[in-house]
């Protein structure tokens, strides 16, 4: 039997700002932007979400619904910062510890009894430990399996402990909105009431079969996590194991829609490096590239090259990020790029003839370049193209290297 | 036009057409064949803008002229014709009317005004044996690059010089490089042009028919390169761009090297790379002691290994390569034994025959893989 947490930062942007500026507190705040700024909330305070608010909804829709609200602009390094702090309160109570973002973790407990006492015991331990670490408030669900500690820390929000005793999974999913279910969307869930599923315990009822035909595969992952195991994607994996990922993306919404070759083109250059670098951190190298274009009327293409060789080196991915824009841009104004690199290798594989000689001394300057971005900053360093893009990560991005998430990222901090 | 063919003439000349005529039809006359009667032989012309042929067979001709029919549909049709004499006829409304035995066929064809007009040969070059044209290519094709974007290299560098020629051949990752040996008494000019892959495989095809003694003569315009054998007439467009300073990049030493049976390697290499990734086609090469071992594991596969017997004395060395170029190589290349030359993990490897006749010399250069 397994036992796992999980812990959830209650309103984390919201509550960090009220650190460095407490007169915030108890008052609806939005995180992400100023009211007339195209964009969307990273987060709300419990005041603001009473009108409606909620994160990734623009912000323009936010003010509209809540004019009274605070707008802040979000600090993604206070985020971090208090992030990294959780992290190491965590590592205390477990040795598997996996930040799933920037403000909640999975922690396998399993085996921690004698140490930290009973699985209720652990987790008020805990939760009294990050509040005295960081002053934030935080939820944790305790269950068997990590869904359900997950629906669990969401039903104890706000500033709550849940434990889920084991053999009870079923009984406390089956009230819960199907909607409640890590995977199930907006449209999946509008699928489900269609078919008069509404609430978790109507798909426990229903015949797999059924389930099988009228929603394909995953349904039955979904009906496995209706009993509340962990089933489909990643919770099929382990905590803290193979964290590689898949693909490795970076996107920018321009705050006015643009068809200028030089601001695109830079915009272009910007994102391939930052790919670049997380390819770097994460020691893998890219096949493909791929771009994705969004036009002022929304209309979004992706378009994606298989180069002839793995690559990491920021110059070699803008250069085809580059050329496949150019072979598929309409000339109509933009209103979002993205770059991702995928198909992604463990080792840089087939080497060059031809460049072999400028690649090596490319490999050499990054790795001095990434040691100068480290110690003074992501902007300090850039490729000539890319030095008039105004880009800056928003807030509500995760940072790179989450702790747990990559078996070969840094070493986690010092307790 | 009126004319009278065999139809085995007909089939094989037509056949040598059909590499030639465009296969989509962004341009409809393009997939058409120029017929021309003329005396006592018709000429058959067929053309995609990047490569054309032309070949003729005797025919009697009743009335001259000249018209296009659908080359496909034509050569489809022919070819299911019993042995015998087939009778073309093309009236003025540009239908060809084919007449077999007692079989009648009509075609719907176009006017010949709006075929393209091909370049005239100009003065001839170079003569030079077709088989040596077609070995030499058959050595080098295969390192092409694949890569729509490289295009500089989706040909190979055909260069001539006094009594010989070389050519080369890569895609970035390998290099093929082939120089004729024995004097070749037909060059006497130095040249150097770059020769499409489409147009190697023509040559190539060209070569099947013929006697590898029989000569090629070797022309080039501004834009194109010409090749005529006998009747036969291949042109091609030439790739512009600059190919690679590929002098450069060839190893100048190597530190070590080992003798290989050549169907042992492949053999090896063939089954080990069952086990290679898909798509990285990866395997790792150790010379050691007394043998080569060829190895290459998929963690959630398997893993396979074979060892070729080698005298080699020197420290080991393991190296990762493509499978498939090495292969590609080992197929391509003549005799028993091959040599392997290398030097460390970083640095390229090179595979030659071990013998190669009257001063002739073959390499071929590998990048090594990172695994």
């Amino acid at each position: 039997m397994k036992t796992y947490f999980h812990l959830d930062m209650d309103a984390f942007f919201v509550s960090v700002e009220e650190l460095f500026d407490p007169s915030l507190k108890g008052k609806p705040v939005v995180v992400g932007g100023r009211a007339n700024e195209r964009g969307v909330v990273s987060a709300a305070s419990y005041a603001a979400r009473k009108f409606g608010v909620h994160s990734a909804m623009p912000l323009r829709t936010a003010y509209k619904l809540c004019p009274q609200a605070i707008f802040v602009d979000g600090h993604r390094e206070r985020y971090i910062e208090c992030s990294r702090q959780v992290f190491a309160v965590l590592q205390k109570f477990s040795p598997r510890v996996e930040m799933a973002s920037i403000d909640e973790a999975y922690l396998d407990m399993t085996g921690t009894e004698r140490l930290h006492g009973p699985p209720l015991a652990a987790a008020h331990a805990l939760h009294n430990a990050v509040r005295t670490a960081t002053n934030l408030n935080c939820s944790i669900g305790v269950a068997s399996s990590r869904l359900v500690a997950k629906i669990s820390s969401d039903q104890a929000k706000p500033h709550g402990v849940l434990w889920i005793i084991p053999g009870q999974e079923a009984r406390f999913l089956a009230p819960l909105d199907v909607r409640k279910i890590p995977g199930v969307g907006k449209v999946t869930e509008k699928n489900l009431n269609a078919q008069g599923i509404r609430k978790v315990g109507d798909l426990t009822v229903l015949d797999e079969k059924l389930l099988l035909e009228q929603f394909g595969n995953w349904a039955l992952a979904l009906a496995g996590k209706a009993r509340g195991e962990d089933a489909g994607a990643w919770f099929d994996s382990e905590i803290g194991e193979n964290g590689d990922p898949k693909s490795i993306s970076h996107e920018h919404t321009f705050s006015v829609d643009t068809a200028e070759i030089a601001a695109l083109d830079a915009t272009l250059v910007r994102l391939s490096e930052m790919v670049a670098r997380r390819l770097r951190d994460h020691h893998l190298y890219a096949r493909t590239v791929q771009i994705k274009l969004r036009y002022s009327d929304f209309s979004t293409f992706t378009r994606a090259r298989t180069l002839d060789h793995a690559t990491q080196i920021d110059a070699e991915l803008a250069a085809a990020v580059r050329d496949l824009f150019h072979k598929n841009w309409t000339g109509k104004p933009i209103r979002l790029l993205g770059v991702y690199g995928q198909s992604l290798e463990g080792s840089e594989g087939q080497t060059n003839l031809l460049d072999e000689g400028a690649i090596g001394k490319w490999r050499k300057t990054l790795r001095a370049v990434d040691q100068m971005r480290e110690k003074f900053g992501d902007g300090t360093v850039s490729l000539a193209a890319g030095m008039k893009a105004n880009l800056r990560a928003r807030v509500h991005d995760n940072p790179e290297n989450l702790p747990g998430k990559d078996p070969r990222a840094k070493d986690p901090p010092e307790n | 036009m009126e004319f009278t063919v065999s139809r085995a003439d007909l089939v094989r000349e037509l056949n040598l057409s059909q590499g030639v005529v465009e296969k989509k039809t962004t341009i409809p006359i393009l997939s058409n064949v120029l017929v021309e009667a003329e005396g006592d032989r018709i000429v058959l012309t067929a053309t995609d803008l990047e490569l054309g042929i032309r070949c003729s067979c005797p025919a009697r001709v009743k009335k001259a002229g000249a018209g296009t029919i659908p080359a496909k549909r034509l050569l489809d049709y022919v070819r299911l014709l019993p042995e015998g004499d087939v009778q073309v006829k093309i009236a003025d409304n540009h239908w060809a009317n084919i007449t077999c035995g007692r079989s009648k066929t009509r075609i719907a064809g176009m006017s010949r005004d709006s075929f393209p007009e091909l370049p005239e040969m100009p003065a001839v070059l170079a003569e030079i044996p077709i088989g040596v044209v077609a070995q030499m290519i058959g050595k080098t094709v295969f390192a092409i690059s694949n890569e729509e974007s490289r295009f500089t290299l989706s040909g190979a560098l055909l260069v001539l010089r006094k009594g010989g020629l070389a050519m080369v051949a890569t895609d970035g990752h390998r290099l093929a490089m082939v120089e004729s040996g024995g004097e070749i008494a037909g060059i006497t000019a130095a040249y150097r042009a770059l020769l499409p892959r489409k147009a190697m495989m023509e040559l190539q095809k060209l070569a099947n028919d013929a006697d590898p003694a029989a000569i090629v003569q070797f022309s080039g315009d501004e834009n194109h390169l010409f090749f005529k054998l006998g009747d036969r007439l291949l042109l091609s467009r030439k790739l512009t761009g600059n190919f690679p300073d590929y002098e450069r990049v060839l190893p100048k030493e190597h530190g070590a090297s080992v003798g290989l049976n050549r169907e042992d390697l492949r053999a090896a290499i063939e089954r080990v790379s069952q086990f290679s990734d898909e798509r990285s086609r990866a395997i790792r090469v150790r010379v050691g002691d007394g043998e080569v071992k060829v190895h290459s594991s998929v963690s959630d596969t398997g893993e396979s290994e074979d060892s070729i017997p080698a005298e080699y004395k020197g420290a080991p060395v393991e190296i990762g390569f493509n499978a498939q170029y090495m292969v590609d190589f080992l197929r391509a290349v003549d005799g028993e034994t091959i040599t392997f030359l290398f030097k460390d993990p970083h640095s390229a490897g090179e595979l030659q025959p071990t013998a190669t006749d009257k001063g002739g010399s073959y390499r071929y250069v590998i990048m090594p893989m990172r695994i």
